[in-house]
């Protein structure tokens, strides 16, 4: 990165081969829209490009993009007004139409749709939170780092999130 | 005090805790003395969620990246050039810059001896540089946009000798891309590496798997350029096709004149 900020821009490429799938999955995780998604990552490193002058060089790049990347993605859910996928009834759609063959199958699908609806019903930060602390490589400490708090808050706030992901994923389940 | 916090968590895991509880769990994770790990089900959850699929970025992302890319490096140029419309327009300029080097150019001279190590960071530098130029026309390469093919193939002209992998890529765009144009092109950018066998060769094999007319002269043209004789049999090969047009046939026939 030090690189492309002394204005070696086709230096980005090699950064952009190595994030764009945790980046793309961070905000597909976030919003459930792959077009989006794309859009997103695009984002992202236009603002890189933009700010690269504002690379300190003292912390690391990731989470520098991370912070850029959280920002694209609240002016996208600002512009949005609201979460895809919050809605119960289209939940309920999807887990109908599976025309599943295998019994097990068919069950393990089920739990991951009433998961995957459970963390869309979450708020934002919650599901960020969650989200973040599941990308390979993000410690505690760099997500302290995003959020500006202590690790241990992130802790908190990670058990906090899995805490009312919990409620929302037994409150699916209990109406299917 | 083990006791206690044995007791807090087993009553979490019963779902009997109170909100108090809670609060005093919190701390124990805040602190670092209770792992999600140590919480039954709401770590069994945590770890169901690496279950849910999430699909790979798209190419069409990873061209718009490079597009992106492009257009800054040429803005980055473009700036760049401000100086070379001052130098052209005001003569004074000129005067002062050429002093002001040979001025600098004899302090560096006097003052330092040549430094090794510099020249390797350079050729370091620019060896990273054209890597990754290479990577980006190979990506446009493969893209469904005709006029990204062709930037591709424009980018090849801009590097200074392109290694083996950018050659072969060539070679196949020549003899299988659906554009003529952008096939015309890759033969044009292939010219400069004509010197390398294994070019001549992809060159010479390419001739039999042409079929528009435009890319047979071409290519035709190109073996007399390069005093090829071992294009003649395959030349002559299309000379024998029923569906080559006449006004190729006489094109490659005087080409075979010239070269045997």
């Amino acid at each position: 990165m030090l690189k492309v900020k002394d204005g070696q821009v086709e230096q980005l490429g090699l950064l952009f081969e190595r994030y764009k799938k945790i980046l793309f999955g961070f905000f597909y995780n976030m919003n459930k829209d792959r077009d989006l998604s794309e859009d997103l990552v695009q984002n992202v490193f236009e603002r890189i490009l933009k700010y690269r002058k504002g690379f300190k060089g003292d912390g690391e790049f990731k989470v520098w993009m991370f912070h850029i990347a959280r920002n694209v993605n609240i002016d996208a859910f600002r512009k949005q007004g609201r979460l895809p996928g919050e809605d119960l009834q289209n939940w309920d759609e999807k887990l109908g139409d599976d025309g599943a063959n295998h019994e097990q199958q068919m069950a393990h699908s089920e739990e991951m749709k009433i998961l995957e609806m459970a963390m869309a019903r979450l708020d934002r930060e919650k599901r960020e939170v969650i989200v973040l602390s599941k990308i390979d490589g993000m410690k505690y400490k760099h997500i302290g780092d995003l959020m500006r708090c202590t690790e241990g808050a992130v802790k908190v706030k990670v058990f906090r999130a899995m805490q009312a992901l919990k409620k929302e994923y037994l409150k699916i389940q209990a109406a299917v | 005090m083990e006791q206690q916090l044995s007791d807090l968590i087993r009553k979490y895991k019963e779902g009997k805790a109170s909100e108090e509880d809670l609060q005093i769990l919190e701390k124990y994770i805040e602190t670092g003395e209770v792992e999600l790990e140590a919480l039954g089900d709401i770590y069994r959850l945590y770890q169901d969620l690496d279950g849910l699929e999430t699909p790979a970025p798209s190419e069409k992302m990873t061209g718009s990246f490079y597009a992106l890319l492009a257009t800054t490096s040429k803005t980055k140029k473009a700036r760049s050039q401000w100086f070379t419309n001052l130098w052209i327009s005001v003569p004074s300029v000129r005067w002062a810059y050429t002093f002001g080097l040979l001025a600098a150019g004899i302090a560096i001279g006097w003052f330092f001896s040549p430094n090794g190590q510099d020249h390797t960071e350079i050729h370091l530098l620019s060896a990273e540089v054209k890597e990754m130029k290479e990577m980006m026309m190979l990506s446009l390469l493969e893209k469904e946009s005709t006029s990204d093919r062709l930037k591709a193939v424009s980018l090849s002209s801009e590097l200074p000798g392109a290694s083996q992998k950018v050659t072969e890529a060539l070679l196949q765009t020549l003899n299988s891309d659906e554009n003529v144009n952008v096939r015309l092109a890759a033969l044009e950018a292939l010219l400069p590496y004509s010197s390398d066998p294994s070019v001549r060769t992809g060159l010479i094999a390419s001739i039999a798997r042409q079929e528009s007319p435009l890319v047979q002269i071409s290519l035709a043209e190109t073996m007399v350029a390069l005093q090829e004789k071992n294009s003649v049999d395959p030349l002559k090969k299309l000379l024998e096709r029923e569906e080559t047009p006449a006004e190729v046939k006489e094109k490659i026939e005087e080409s075979i004149r010239i070269l045997i």
